[in-house]
């Protein structure tokens, strides 16, 4: 086998831990970034450029498992009238949280952390209802 | 503004590039101190098309590989002009203020 289909097939490899969607989206122009910065006769991938694609793959598929885990399927397609929904409610949730650290309960922490996700998936939805038309 | 982020804008600022095009211009416009791995590069790229700072401009196919090309949206062009504004000027404080003291702690 030649060292460029053998290092084609070890990039290849390496790139199988990124998320289906995003690689049938951009395995084939990442490949040809790889091949374009592999040296003459280079035939593994360097230590380096491993690890940052893992890192890169990791990154991208815990992304995707939290936006699964809280964003609901019924709000992507409403997203345009949901958005703000969740918001609103980051706001509530981030008030009786307030209230609740006044009275000193460590339970607070939950309401805080629920207002956190509600204002980051919050947001996520309303980038979606910015990209994509509705459907 | 990370600075990857900053340099993949200003590489993008001129026209549309696709990836490793990018690569090497960031690698000239950093003076060869800031070379983007393939993995940081994508991760960067997905994010700023979330943010709808680029967009994808045309594909090509050289030698049987696919070349995506991305440009600047105007909302990026304005987010960049911004930040190398905002460098500018912590940049000129930063040269006047050395002027100034000599470059010494005077105290």
């Amino acid at each position: 086998m030649s060292d460029a289909t053998q290092v084609e097939r070890r990039y290849r490899r390496l790139l199988a831990f990124y998320p289906k969607a995003f690689r049938r989206e951009h395995e084939q122009e990442m490949l040809s970034v790889l091949i374009a910065g592999a040296a003459e006769g280079q035939r593994r991938p360097s230590l380096d450029e491993a690890i940052d694609l893992l890192r890169s793959a990791i990154f991208m598929r815990l992304w995707q498992m939290f936006e699964k885990l809280f964003v609901r399927p019924y709000e992507v397609r409403h997203r345009r009238l949901l958005w703000g929904f969740r918001i609103v409610w980051g706001f509530v949730l981030l008030g009786v949280a307030m209230v609740a650290l006044s009275y000193g309960s460590w339970w607070a922490v939950w309401f805080l952390a629920g207002a956190a996700s509600d204002f980051v998936f919050g947001y996520r939805i309303y980038q979606i209802a910015q990209r994509q038309p509705p459907t | 503004m990370q600075e990857a982020t900053f340099l993949i804008l200003t590489a993008l600022a001129a026209g549309s590039q696709h990836g490793y095009g990018i690569i090497t211009d960031v690698e000239q416009i950093s003076k060869r101190r800031v070379r983007l791995r393939a993995g940081t590069l994508y991760t960067a790229l997905e994010r700023l098309r979330t943010d709808r700072l680029i967009e994808v401009d045309r594909e090509e196919i050289v030698d049987s590989r696919l070349r995506r090309y991305y440009r600047l949206t105007p909302t990026g062009a304005e987010r960049l002009a911004e930040e190398a504004d905002r460098l500018r000027s912590n940049a000129h404080v930063a040269m006047s203020r050395l002027e100034t003291s000599g470059g010494v702690a005077t105290t």
